[in-house]
């Protein structure tokens, strides 16, 4: 699968496990994408996009349906789309383009991440950033730019932190953002049940809610209204589905996510992603959003610039300030690092230090402007656009090509430097995307569908015409050589690699467990459940609320010290089980 | 026959002319406005306005008085320059002000007479002496009270009656058995029902929401002295189900013919003596009461015109508010409308001409309304405007809950000292939480 042709005799040993396809011993099941996604699609994007709703006027009848069908839709298409291709394939799509779609189009198409990760990243410190100008003494920043300078050196700063983070601590946060997600999950929920009863007061006068169909109208009248902040009638169903399935066009018909779905056993593992759309992009958007209009409603200012910071310290106190900041960092984390990993491809020769630098100007830069974090949306939605046809060109390759007997891996076979076809594809669907938006007769975030199959054929065209049906013996006597040189190193590796999990029963970890989620977990989220459910007036809520606010954060610090003690432990007990059976082999039987 | 064609031609360029200059000249301002009485009229007479302006197209958005605050709010702080005119209220008026989304109106056009505005209307709609809500419509709290019960009862209300006067009127005028309560006063919990009322009497009492460094101050001793007055003029002499009473509640009931004294708005003054009551004929009217500190149990509040900073189109804004507001539009609604639906509380010349001064209540409504002072509301000096409220946003929230407790004590489930613990620590609490978010 791999191109060799440019050193063949190099050993796959010394490669870089990246360039490799996945061994079949390290693949996940079903359980670890369940978490992995959960993880991955509750971060602080989840209180900016659930108040872009609100702002964008979408009805609470579209909320509630039009998210379950494009979050179903996004699931479908991770299943559908990416999960085959990467379980066929069991690489990550940068190391795909680069084997098969040449230089140029791998440079290109790294300079296109560095821009979104890098705004992805800026957003993300900028949120963090909301939660620290309290702490400052610092006014709210309603504006789409910096109105005051001290918020302005708080962002850069932070920023320069993260990426000083992300440089040298990057598998810390990495490792520490694993543990956040069950803490990330109960804190959204709680956030939205905390704040409903005084919702609620400013629209009735009452704190209590007895029934499905009354939070609806509660959210209908003052969150999800139908109106939007120009006061004309807001997105519409068509629309909310559509966002819901394009906030991550990027990842499934982008293909991005062959990154993570490379290591499912089987496709249907793709399903999995769904615990990040049902959750993180329903659950959390909407909880966002219940949040965000009543801190509005508390500070007299509109939700389209109330900041995440204040919405996350008002619904849930101090630990609002942890959440904004822990799942702001553990956002921005990962992206700067993709960011400075993209810069990288794009500049090989430039060292690696100077590039990873100017990636973290334009971030710092980028954190101090409220706006890009305010229009995070939008710029996901125009990233997947811009990403998807390299998606399309790979759906080519791997499900088309082979039914019109064409060869996948064509561009490798013929020996090129660079996929002219591919990169004439892109700047079609480019052309064609932004052409069709700038016709307005499809709503920008459905751009990415027609996108998708103009890739589909033109590249099929082009590629057919460039030679992809051509048969090239040696080039594939090559490939299958290298194909067994890599299958005999996975059966090196696996015999080498203990990969079995090993599963911590004592007593003692079963006791921290029991710590982090009862005291972390369950008891915040009964202290919400009596908010919501046992404030008979206003003055029996700000009670409730108050013993929400007190407790929870010590919560908060528990879980976070044990469940950190958790994985270490777990993560000790593997590294231990590992170093035996290494011994184990390298002694001679008896 | 060229000077014929030119004399022809003339007048017709002029007209194509002008007619370019008045489209290119065209406005049109959006209001922003509450679906109440004063305003509707206020639509239906816009025809005046534009008559003598037939540059200006004007449309309305009217909305309840909650989605207007929102709209509002939002259209304001995104800068989405949708409103060119907003209703406001005092409440709002200081903290939109604050933060600098308001046009100030000092100048505004066509001759208006802003030293006609009554002091404490326009000072509850200025923030640092600037006006930014021209008033359309003010009122103050005053007593109503049954002339015929007092006279068989042999009292005589004064025109600025005490506390203890009141309580002792009251014990002598309560006949439950014959349904009449000696006096009604707002019960229900919230921020503008009981807790506007017990605020006023509050600051009659010497007491006030926090001092001079923001710390709230409901565990006073002055409180204490306020809500036992209040509380034992309602356990011992109001309504049955005091706690449940509002405005209208109150309104309903005196009408009945079921209130001795009533302290609440002078707006109710219309409709106490108009055809529904059924004791029209014999409504006295007074001054709140106060306690000898200098400050009477009156508050005072007033809906306004106020321009975003962000409109296109200031100076027609302006224009349009200056003519609404104005003392002309006061005639027009008594031509139109007749004197009784004149907005009430806004000019000292309304009170000035002999034809409003027919109006019962018109007097000791001025007079409420003059006796009245949102830069200082309190006997003490303290850091806020506002006779019934805290020019604060968390405001409405804290006065909620405070008057949970407060209904509390008329529901005999908590003491006056309880109530009032746990009110200090409510807003204690509330400011700190909030404080943050706010700052500017």
């Amino acid at each position: 699968m791999v191109d060799t042709s440019t050193d063949p005799g190099r050993s796959v040993a010394d490669m870089d496990d990246e360039l490799l396809p996945v061994p079949g011993h390290r693949l996940h099941g079903p359980k670890h994408f369940l978490g992995l996604y959960g993880a991955e699609h509750v971060a602080a994007t989840e209180f900016v996009i659930g108040a872009a709703f609100v702002a964008m006027g979408a009805g609470i009848k579209d909320i509630l349906l039009g998210l379950l069908i494009g979050n179903t839709l996004a699931a479908l298409s991770f299943w559908l789309i990416t999960a085959p291709i990467a379980v066929k394939t069991r690489l990550s799509l940068y190391t795909y383009i680069e084997y098969n779609l040449g230089d140029m189009t791998s440079r290109i198409y790294n300079g296109a991440n560095v821009l979104i990760f890098a705004a992805i990243s800026a957003a993300m410190i900028t949120v963090s950033a909301t939660a620290v100008r309290v702490l400052f003494d610092i006014p709210p920043q309603i504006y789409p730019y910096p109105s005051n300078l001290a918020f302005a050196a708080i962002a850069a700063s932070a920023s320069v932190i993260a990426v000083l983070v992300a440089y040298y601590g990057f598998n810390v946060v990495a490792e520490f953002a694993t543990i956040c997600t069950p803490w990330l999950m109960v804190m959204f929920t709680a956030g939205g049940m905390v704040l409903i009863p005084a919702l609620n007061e400013t629209l009735t006068g009452y704190t209590t809610l007895s029934s499905f169909s009354e939070f609806v109208n509660l959210a209908g009248a003052t969150v999800f209204t139908g109106v939007n902040a120009n006061g004309e009638p807001g997105i519409g169903l068509i629309e909310v589905i559509g966002f819901a399935w394009a906030a991550n066009t990027f990842a499934h018909f982008g293909l991005v996510d062959m990154a993570m779905l490379r290591y499912a056993r089987k496709s249907i593992y793709g399903l999995c992603t769904a615990t990040g759309m049902m959750f993180g992009h329903y659950v959390a958007w909407i909880s966002a959003a219940l949040m965000g209009a009543a801190t509005a409603s508390m500070m007299k200012l509109s939700i389209a610039v109330v900041s995440p910071g204040d919405v996350a310290y008002y619904a849930l106190g101090a630990t609002g300030f942890v959440i904004v900041i822990i799942a702001g960092w553990t956002t921005a984390n990962p992206n700067l690092y993709r960011a400075g990993l993209a810069a990288q491809a794009v500049f090989p020769k430039v060292p690696r230090q100077k590039v990873t630098l100017a990636v973290g100007a334009v971030v710092v830069v980028g954190s101090c402007f409220p706006f890009i974090y305010r229009q995070i949306l939008p710029i996901l939605a125009y990233a997947g656009l811009v990403l998807v046809p390299i998606g399309g060109i790979v759906f080519a390759e791997q499900h088309i090509f082979p039914k019109l007997g064409l060869k996948s891996n064509w561009h490798r076979l013929k020996g090129l430097k660079d996929n002219k076809p591919a990169l004439i594809t892109w700047a079609i669907c480019l052309v064609f995307g932004f052409g069709l938006n700038a016709t307005g007769l499809l709503y920008f975030v459905y751009l990415f569908l027609p996108t998708w199959v103009v890739a589909i054929v033109s590249y099929t065209v082009l590629a057919k015409a460039a030679g992809a049906g051509a048969s090239y013996p040696e080039a594939e006597q090559r490939e299958q050589d290298f194909d067994r040189r890599v299958k005999e190193h996975h059966a090196k590796l696996a015999a080498t690699e203990n990969h079995e999990y090993v599963k911590d029963t004592s007593a003692l970890t079963r006791g921290i467990r029991s710590i982090w989620i009862v005291i972390g977990l369950v008891i915040p989220a009964i202290l919400a459940w009596r908010v919501l459910f046992n404030s008979p007036d206003l003055y029996a809520y700000y009670v409730n609320r108050e013993m929400f606010y007190s407790v929870t954060i010590w919560c908060t610090a528990i879980y976070f010290v044990f469940a950190w003690w958790d994985l270490q432990r777990g993560k000790a007990l593997q590294k231990a089980d590992q170093a035996s059976a290494a011994s184990m082999q390298a002694t001679p039987a008896t | 026959m060229l000077k014929s064609f030119r004399t022809t031609l003339a007048p017709i360029a002029c007209l194509v002319f002008s007619a370019i200059s008045a489209t290119a000249m065209a406005e049109t301002i959006t209001i922003a406005t509450v679906d109440n009485g004063d305003m509707v009229r206020m639509q239906r007479l816009t025809e005046h306005f534009t008559k003598d302006n037939p540059d200006v197209t004007v449309e309305w958005v009217t909305l309840d008085e909650n989605t207007l605050r929102q709209r509002a709010t939002t259209d304001i702080a995104t800068g989405g320059g949708q409103f060119d005119v907003v209703t406001i209220g005092t409440y709002e008026a200081s903290i939109w002000a604050q933060r600098d989304w308001l046009l100030p109106l000092d100048d505004l056009p066509g001759g208006y007479d802003i030293g006609d505005l009554l002091e404490p209307v326009r000072s509850g709609l200025s923030h640092d002496g600037v006006l930014y809500g021209a008033p359309f419509y003010g009122e103050s709290s005053f007593t109503m009270y049954r002339t015929d019960l007092f006279d068989t009862a042999g009292l005589e209300m004064p025109d600025e009656p005490t506390w203890e006067f009141i309580k002792q009127a009251a014990n002598t005028l309560t006949d439950r058995d014959n349904g009449i309560s000696g006096i009604c006063l707002r019960g229900k919990p919230g921020w503008g029902e009981n807790m506007a009322l017990l605020t006023s009497i509050a600051n009659s009492y010497g007491a006030s929401w926090f001092d001079m460094d923001w710390q709230p101050q409901l565990d006073s001793e002055a409180w204490n002295n306020a809500l036992t007055t209040y509380s034992d003029l309602l356990t011992q002499n109001g309504p049955v189900d005091a706690s449940l009473m509002g405005y209208q509640e109150n309104l309903a009931l005196f009408q009945q013919g079921q209130c001795a004294m009533w302290v609440d708005a002078t707006a109710a003054g219309q409709f106490v003596i108009n055809e529904d009551s059924m004791v029209a004929d014999s409504v006295g009217f007074a001054m709140a009461p106060d306690n000898g500190l200098g400050k009477r149990a009156n508050w005072l509040w007033a809906w306004a015109l106020a321009i975003p900073q962000n409109t296109e189109h200031k100076e027609t804004a302006k224009k349009f508010v200056a003519w609404a507001t104005s003392k002309e539009y006061l005639a027009l609604v008594a031509e139109t409308d007749g004197w009784a639906s004149v907005p009430p509380g806004t000019r000292k010349s309304l009170y000035d001409n002999p034809e409003y001064q027919k109006v019962p209540f018109a007097a000791m409504t001025l007079a409420s309304i003059e006796a009245a002072d949102p830069s200082k509301p309190t006997v003490d000096d303290v850091p806020y405007t506002g006779v019934q409220f805290v020019d604060l946003p968390e405001f409405t929230g804290i006065g909620t809950a405070v008057g949970r407790q407060i209904a509390n004590v008329l529901e005999d489930s908590a003491t006056v000292e309880d109530a009032l613990k746990n009110s200090q620590w409510v807003t204690e609490k509330q400011m700190t939480r909030v404080e943050m978010l706010n700052r500017d």
